[in-house]
């Protein structure tokens, strides 16, 4: 099978292009079972030395390769030909400043995720037992969905309120507080819920849902920022997850 | 501004899903709304304050331009009230999601299926009063009236910018501090506010549509010897200034109802049209603190300015003196 390529390059430095620009790549003898990454590497070692793109692991677990794919974010480590088809567009991701090619700056994503006080708070002595602080099954399930965020900032990047305003904390560091905020063993629950309340908080979220099929891990975004609100709106979050509404995920 | 570029230009090429045309729908409906309301508002005051001027206001929305504009209008609202409604179902219970993508598309159903008998029987009153009565407004006079709008616009936006230098000046450009828990809480109110006042205008909004629009259309105001709708008299020198009057004489049990009925539609609308318009606006102008401050300012404006007006006129008295001088301008109209 014949596949085109059509990549948003961009290099500050060239002398002779230095603006953004699409350019087209034609590669033979593509599976349909290949992924897009791996495309993308063929075109690197095969055409053009010079195509910059960010990977690591190539199994959709570092969150390395988030980019926009025919228009849709997504992980290219993710993606086969099969579920893309025969051509191909590639642009990086959208509202963080383009360095090279389909490698942004991720800086003020991460400074919007350590807003949020990613990490375990609670400042109670440890069990008497010196093991670890124990919780139910059900108390459990009310974040697993949000502890698959890999930080790839696919959703952010799908998100217009974040397009419109990058000081929107958006999509990504809400599910990073969602993990916290529900955690029952957790007591930094009231100082995240205050920075969410922040005009650039979680009210910036106008229920688009662009960022739900964009997540590459299956984490239910959107329903995620919506108990955020929720339990900012109640003031604790105490109350706002059913247990019977989370599916089961086998 | 680029902010507001790149979000329209990349949100038209982003292959989002559903959600994200519901919500362009939604702007883009309300904006129009707003509009309009900002326009009826200060028009209808008229009614009250320059029996001459309502006169050319109601002729001006009988002609061509503006039935045009009345079904775009029916349909904006329509459409917007039940996008609303799944808006404000979803935020409420975020883990039925799922159903997000059938409620859009149920969104747009419902939405045709009120507007087709809506359209057709806007459609029959926009046919009878061509049958009988075939004088419109020249479309340049039509156009004309509505320049001292766009003035006053530009000049609401001339001063929101001169407010905001000077807010800027006084108090400095430091937006973006740390924490504002007030600031927060203002937010919290807001979005609830939203949520509730949409559920609450929806009745209301429906309840005028149907009088206004599709029960009695706009060409009935100035039928007659006609019953006013919603009421039991009878408007008899055939003006728009007498049909208002007649409805806000309307007592039911000592109450005027319609006044009040009015009042609390203007109320609520206002609110939520203005704060929706500082949404959108703002939204685009995080990146300079002058511009997000004049935004708000421009709406607080806005809002004050058709909450006083609409107050004002809902609570004064039209005489018998004011429907005689606006059967004068309605003879001088259509001599």
């Amino acid at each position: 099978m014949d596949v085109t390529f059509r990549i948003r390059r961009y290099n500050p430095e060239s002398t002779t292009n230095p603006k953004p620009h699409w350019q087209e790549f034609s590669l033979k003898d593509v599976a349909e079972t290949d992924r897009v990454l791996e495309l993308l590497h063929r075109i690197k070692w095969e055409q053009d030395g010079t195509l910059t793109l960010r990977r690591s692991c190539s199994h959709g677990i570092c969150g390395s390769d988030a980019m926009r794919i025919n228009g849709r974010n997504a992980l290219a480590c993710k993606l086969l030909i099969r579920d893309v088809g025969e051509k191909v567009q590639i642009e990086p991701i959208l509202g963080l400043r383009v360095l090279k090619d389909l490698v942004v700056d991720m800086e003020p994503f991460f400074e919007h995720y350590r807003s949020v006080m990613p990490y375990f708070i609670n400042n109670t002595p440890v069990p008497a037992d010196g093991r670890e602080r124990l919780q139910t099954i059900e108390d459990r399930a009310k974040f697993d969905n949000t502890t698959n965020c890999i930080l790839c900032a696919a959703c952010t990047t799908s998100c217009p309120s974040f397009w419109a305003n990058g000081k929107y904390v958006g999509p990504a560091a809400i599910v990073q507080a969602h993990r916290f905020i529900f955690d029952s063993r957790d007591q930094g629950a009231e100082e995240r819920l205050d920075v969410l309340a922040d005009p650039n908080g979680v009210w910036r979220c106008r229920t688009i849902y662009n960022c739900t099929p964009a997540c590459p891990r299956g984490i239910e975004v959107t329903r995620a920022i919506g108990e955020v609100k929720l339990a900012i709106r109640k003031g604790s979050p105490e109350g706002i997850i059913n247990v019977n509404d989370i599916p089961q995920h086998t | 501004m680029t902010s507001l570029v790149i979000t329209v230009t990349e949100t038209l090429r982003y292959r989002g899903a559903l959600g994200q045309w519901s919500w362009m729908l939604h702007r883009l409906t309300g904006l129009g709304v707003v509009f309009f309301l900002f326009l009826h508002v200060i028009d209808t005051s008229w009614a009250v304050f320059y029996p001459e001027l309502y006169v050319e206001a109601i002729a001006i929305y009988q002609s061509p331009l503006f039935t045009i504009g009345e079904f775009a209008l029916v349909a904006a609202v329509v459409y917007h009230a039940i996008n609303g409604l799944r808006i404000t179902f979803f935020d409420f219970r975020p883990n039925l999601w799922r159903y997000q993508q059938r409620a859009a598309i149920a969104v747009l159903l419902i939405t045709i299926i009120i507007c087709v008998p809506v359209f057709i029987l806007m459609f029959s009153h926009v046919i009878d009063h061509y049958n009988t009565n075939p004088t419109a407004l020249p479309l340049l006079q039509v156009i004309g009236s509505q320049v001292p709008f766009l003035i006053g616009i530009v000049v609401a936006l001339v001063a929101a910018i001169f407010y905001s230098v000077i807010h800027g000046v006084i108090a400095g450009d430091t937006t973006s501090k740390k924490q504002n828990p007030s600031g927060s809480r203002i937010e919290r109110f807001w979005w609830s506010y939203m949520r509730i006042s949409g559920v609450m205008i929806l009745p209301l909004v429906f309840g005028h549509l149907a009088m206004m629009h599709v029960i009695q259309g706009v060409f009935d105001i100035t039928a007659q010897n006609s019953v006013v709708v919603g009421t039991n008299m009878v408007n008899q020198s055939g003006t728009a200034v007498e049909f208002v009057a007649n409805r806000w004489n309307m007592f039911v049990g000592g109450v005027a109802i319609w006044r009040l009925y009015d009042f609390g539609l203007l109320a609520l609308v206002v609110v939520h049209g203005f704060n929706g318009l500082r949404y959108v606006l703002t939204d685009y102008t995080m990146g300079s603190p002058l511009l997000r401050r004049a935004a708000i300012y421009f709406c607080l404006m806005g809002a004050i300015v058709l909450l006083v007006l609409g107050s004002a006129m809902l609570f004064a008295t039209i005489d018998s003196a004011a429907i005689e001088m606006a059967r004068e301008a309605t003879e001088n109209l259509h001599p």
